[in-house]
């Protein structure tokens, strides 16, 4: 049977069962973000170490213009290496049914007989290439559903200058792919770029590539050196051309993976250690209270012969109450949230299967770490339960000791009214549950910076990219690098009105110690679509000289404008040069480098080449322009900046929306939480204040005005602190989030800070108006009548 | 009588505060008080009946003097040993009540029949108190009298050897006051509680074996009666 005491318990916790949920609610909040990002770790680290596993995804990863077969021998005597696998990948157009605009994908061989050794796939739908059947090819699952493509239907392929229809046996899925996008690109862009599979012979006939291939990738022996491996692969791949190998830690699909892993590893001790916290000052707040309503009862329950440890652990029950509260929302709220990501996740990662895992470990950490939390919020004043001395108990507390509020003592009290007054010394008596009031609101509004100032970064970035920097609406790659003359037939494209040729360059820029690997963009002067623009926005002019680098780059290198940086071309003769740095550009993503084309190729030794250009059509005969330009067999790659902008707001703006939303429930929790519990706490204390002002003739209003008066100073107080609080959390998160790939500018606007002020304005309106109707049922008889 | 007493007190102090604000609600206290025997202490406001009261139910410790129940030495007893001699041996009843408002009649006596280590049944003891009948209502749903009853009830349900009763009817009427007094008095007939009940109503005087009269922290004088008279026919 239930000891008595825990009878008292649940009864008394049942009278403030407001409070109550209040207080693990906001505990839920950031044991829901525990349990969520410490699941979605678990999921998506097993899941693509399993992934990995299973389909055995290679360790080094290396691209070159043609080598022979007969050279994987001599790849696979390096020591070290367990298992190598070459193949061909190139780049090719496509005409989908369905969309204007060409895609782009990468079309990658399988061996013709066998089944790779590294980096196998996964058959999501349709069947396996089978030995000797021409023209089928597989295709990668992401494109495939953002095209609505199925096995059996058919593509047509701009294949080394040949139109090709092949039909789509099946749709797969690989490890090197599980974030599918354009080199490159930070974002997913699935409609217009996709991963194609085919057999080898037929792939390397169509592109004159038999018996070679321009693709590579090893897996390691265990206890094998990566670095010395890469070296050594380098070495061989020298003098076929060979771009730099490199490792999973270079792999674009693993780092973002990584990445996120990164982020929310972050995420699962920042938010719960902020929200914990509030909830810990809450239940302090709650528990304070109800041990001054209690101080007679817990006199009695001492002087029938209760010990202190059953008195303390009584109350201690109260406060794990809300943590069981708390770890029940919050793993709720966990494996909801969870599941919503998990989702969304879908719209980058792809693997054969991700499901939400619950870690739960994580459950138990959330009720360990949310029970300290609790007991050290409670623990002071469950001490000054048990030091009470039992004759002391049964004496009525003293009545609280006022004095005339600072802001009165300045010499304008006069100013005030006496609802002001009572406020503001009521406020000043009681600094800890002010305190805690304010960092709650404070949180609250707090949280709600970090959403909208991703939002506006990312919304600045693209603006800076789409709209600053890009003038163009399309550029094209070259399948092969020709001579300037190229560009003509494409400017007689059907409503070309200006196209700009560039150069690419893959390089490996040293300076000391330090060196990155990227492309040179060569461009010719006065270029006015994609332009090099400093972070004044102002336009820098690429010099007749010289490398304009990103001030990233520039900073990554520590190196200094005037300074020398020895650049060492990854193509061609590979040679290597000294090139001074002349300028800073700004970018937000990515390291580039600039440079005047022409000098590009005196440097290359090359002659006047170029590897791709850029167009501006005109609107009206974009649709002729879009239908003639699929049919060019040069064209190996296509970017049409509005579909990437459309691709984002599907994909992109969706998840930010998502996340949005959850840091806007939390926020609501937080803020209502908070008001609620402190205005209850403002109630019940003075309970006996407030009925002697009716009685004496206040009206209700007038009364209620008390309350509210207290409300809005702690929220003037509390919103400025908050939104300091967000601008540093936020600014902390987008510093911790940033990477070389990505740069998030921190950017707080108006409409941001306008927006989490009015939330918490309308979530502690909205709370107070709960307890102000608490007001009306007020026994102004039974309060007054009540021992003090 | 029996010739050891339960209580002895000699030269009991207490005092309040320090320096100018010190208040001393004790000035040396001689007492012997034996098993079984009902005592009215008597006197006016602040003449430190309740601090007495306080201090044999080791709800606080003396500042000064001695103070003996049985072989137990109240004024050096620490924390540990006052809880174990208030969950054994003493029965509280005060002048609120100060009943568990979230728990029933019988709740809040068995609350501490839980504890105890010989105790009579909940309803039981509440049967010696006439509340048989309302063993199932809340604090909010009984009278006064009916409250102070439960809260006897509380009190003597663990057979506690000392009852201890703080101005019981202070907060009643005449005719509820009178039966909470008779429940008192049986208690202490049929328990054989040694019963200490404090007042300011020298009429109840009457039922008492002995009345000690309190003024100004001290004993002014002890009156012995020769015979106890029933509750009901004292002269209100």
């Amino acid at each position: 049977m239930l000891p008595h005491l825990d009878r008292k318990l649940l009864r008394d916790l049942r009278r403030m069962k407001g409070q109550a949920v209040a207080v693990s609610l906001v505990m839920a909040c950031g044991l829901a973000m525990l349990i969520m990002s410490r699941s979605l770790i678990h999921s998506l680290e097993n899941t693509r170490e399993e992934y990995y596993r299973a389909h055995r995804f290679a360790d080094i990863f290396a691209t070159l213009k043609r080598a022979p077969m007969s050279l994987t021998e001599r790849i696979r005597e390096i020591p070290g290496i367990a298992a190598v696998e070459p193949g061909v990948a190139v780049q090719v157009t496509l005409d989908i049914p369905g969309l204007d605009e060409p895609a782009t994908g990468l079309v990658r061989s399988m061996p013709d007989f066998r089944e790779p050794e590294l980096n196998r796939l996964f058959l999501r739908a349709g069947e396996w290439l089978k030995p000797g059947r021409r023209g089928e090819a597989l295709v990668g699952e992401a494109f495939a559903e953002a095209n609505k493509l199925r096995p059996g239907d058919t593509v047509t392929m701009v294949m080394n200058g040949r139109l090709q229809k092949l039909r789509l046996a099946g749709i797969v899925l690989s490890p090197e792919y599980i974030f599918e996008s354009r080199p490159g690109s930070a974002l997913p862009d699935n409609r217009t770029y996709g991963i194609f599979w085919m057999p080898y012979e037929e792939l390397a006939n169509a592109f004159d590539l038999d018996g070679a291939f321009n693709s590579v990738v090893l897996s390691l022996a265990p206890g094998a050196s990566e670095r010395s491996i890469i070296a050594d692969l380098d070495r061989l791949l020298l003098t076929y051309g060979g771009r730099g190998a490199h490792g999973r830690a270079d792999h674009p699909s693993h780092i973002r993976v990584s990445d996120e892993i990164r982020v929310l590893t972050i995420l699962s001790f920042g938010f719960p250690l902020v929200f914990l916290s509030v909830a810990a000052f809450m239940t302090n707040a709650v528990l304070s209270r109800l041990l001054a309503l209690q101080r007679d009862q817990i006199a009695i329950l001492k002087a029938f012969g209760f010990d202190n440890r059953q008195i303390s652990l009584h109350y201690l029950k109260f406060a794990f109450a809300f943590v069981i509260g708390g770890t029940v929302f919050g793993a709720l709220g966990g494996v909801v949230l969870g599941s919503r990501l998990v989702g969304m996740y879908h719209l980058f990662f792809r693997f054969p299967e991700l499901h939400f895992r619950l870690d739960h470990s994580a459950l138990g950490t959330a009720l360990l770490v949310a029970a300290a939390a609790a007991t050290l919020g409670v623990l002071s004043a469950v001490r000054r339960a048990a030091k009470l001395p039992p004759a002391e108990a049964m004496r009525p507390e003293p009545p609280a000791n006022y004095r005339p509020a600072i802001i009165e003592r300045t010499g304008i009290a006069h100013l005030f009214s006496n609802t002001f007054r009572i406020a503001v010394r009521n406020l000043e008596r009681k600094p800890m549950q002010v305190f805690f009031t304010v960092a709650g609101l404070a949180l609250a509004t707090g949280i709600l910076i970090i959403p909208n100032c991703f939002r506006d970064s990312v919304g600045q970035i693209l603006e800076f990219q789409w709209d600053t920097v890009q003038r163009q609406d399309v550029s094209i790659g070259l399948v092969e690098p020709g001579s300037e003359a190229t560009k003509h037939p494409l400017r007689q494209l059907p409503g070309v009105m200006s196209i700009e040729p560039f150069r690419y360059a893959a390089v490996r820029i040293h300076f000391g110690e330090r060196r990155r690997q990227l492309a040179i963009r060569g461009v010719d002067p006065g270029g006015r679509h994609e332009r090099v623009i400093d972070a004044d926005y102002r336009i820098v002019e690429v010099p007749p000289e010289g490398l304009v680098v990103s001030s990233k780059l520039a900073e990554v290198l520590g190196a200094k404008l005037g300074d020398a940086v020895t650049v060492e071309f990854l193509e061609g003769r590979r040679r290597k040069v000294e090139v001074r740095l002349t300028g800073f550009s700004e970018d937000f993503a990515g390291l580039v480098a600039h440079m005047d084309r022409r000098a590009l190729n005196r440097l290359l030794g090359e002659g006047d080449i170029i590897t791709g250009a850029s167009f501006r059509v005109d609107g009206a005969r974009w649709q002729d322009f879009l239908r003639e330009l699929k049919e060019q067999p040069r064209v190996s790659w296509v970017v049409v900046k509005e579909s990437l902008r459309a691709n984002f707001r599907a994909t992109t703006a969706a998840s930010i929306g998502l996340i949005q939303s959850i840091y806007l429930t939390f926020a609501t929790i937080v803020a209502f939480g908070v008001v609620y519990n402190n205005a209850r706490i403002s109630l019940a204390e003075r309970g006996r204040e407030l009925a002697t002002l009716r009685v004496v003739g206040f009206s209700q209003r007038e009364v209620g005005a008390v309350l509210v008066t207290e409300l809005i100073i702690l929220a003037l107080i509390a919103v400025p602190i908050g939104l300091a609080f967000g601008t540093a959390l936020a600014s902390g998160i987008l510093q911790a989030v940033n990477t070389e790939t990505v740069r998030l500018p921190t950017l707080f606007t108006l409409r941001n800070y306008t927006f989490a002020v009015l939330v918490v304005a309308t979530a502690s309106v909205l709370s107070a108006l709960v307890v102000l109707r608490m007001l009306k049922n007020l026994d102004l008889v039974s309060a007054l009548k009540a021992p003090e | 009588m029996s010739s050891r007493p339960i209580f002895r007190a000699r030269g009991l102090t207490k005092i309040y505060g320090s320096g100018t604000a010190e208040v001393r609600a004790l000035a040396g206290v001689d007492l012997d008080l034996f098993a079984g025997e009902l005592i009215v202490l008597l006197g006016p406001s602040g003449s430190g009946k309740t601090t007495l009261l306080n201090q044999l139910g080791g709800l606080d410790v003396p500042t000064d003097g001695e103070l003996w129940y049985r072989d137990l030495d109240l004024t050096g007893a620490d924390e540990a040993q006052l809880t174990r001699y208030r969950r054994d041996t003493v029965g509280f009843i005060f002048q609120f009540y100060n009943l568990i408002p979230s728990l029933t009649a019988r709740e809040n006596v068995a609350l501490i029949t839980e504890i105890a280590r010989d105790p009579m049944p909940p309803e039981q003891a509440l049967e010696m108190v006439g509340l048989a009948p309302r063993l199932d209502h809340f604090p909010a749903q009984l009278s006064g009298g009916e409250q102070q009853r439960v809260a006897i009830a509380r009190a003597i349900a663990k057979r506690p050897e000392v009852l201890l009763c703080d101005e019981p009817t202070g907060a009643l009427d005449v005719k509820t006051g009178i039966v909470v007094l008779e429940a008192v008095e049986r208690v202490n007939r049929d328990l054989g509680a040694l019963t200490i009940l404090i007042t300011h109503n020298a009429v109840m005087a009457g039922m008492a074996d002995r009345v000690i009269h309190f003024s100004d922290g001290k004993v002014h004088h002890i009156h012995c009666n020769e015979r106890r008279a029933a509750v009901s026919t004292l002269n209100w």
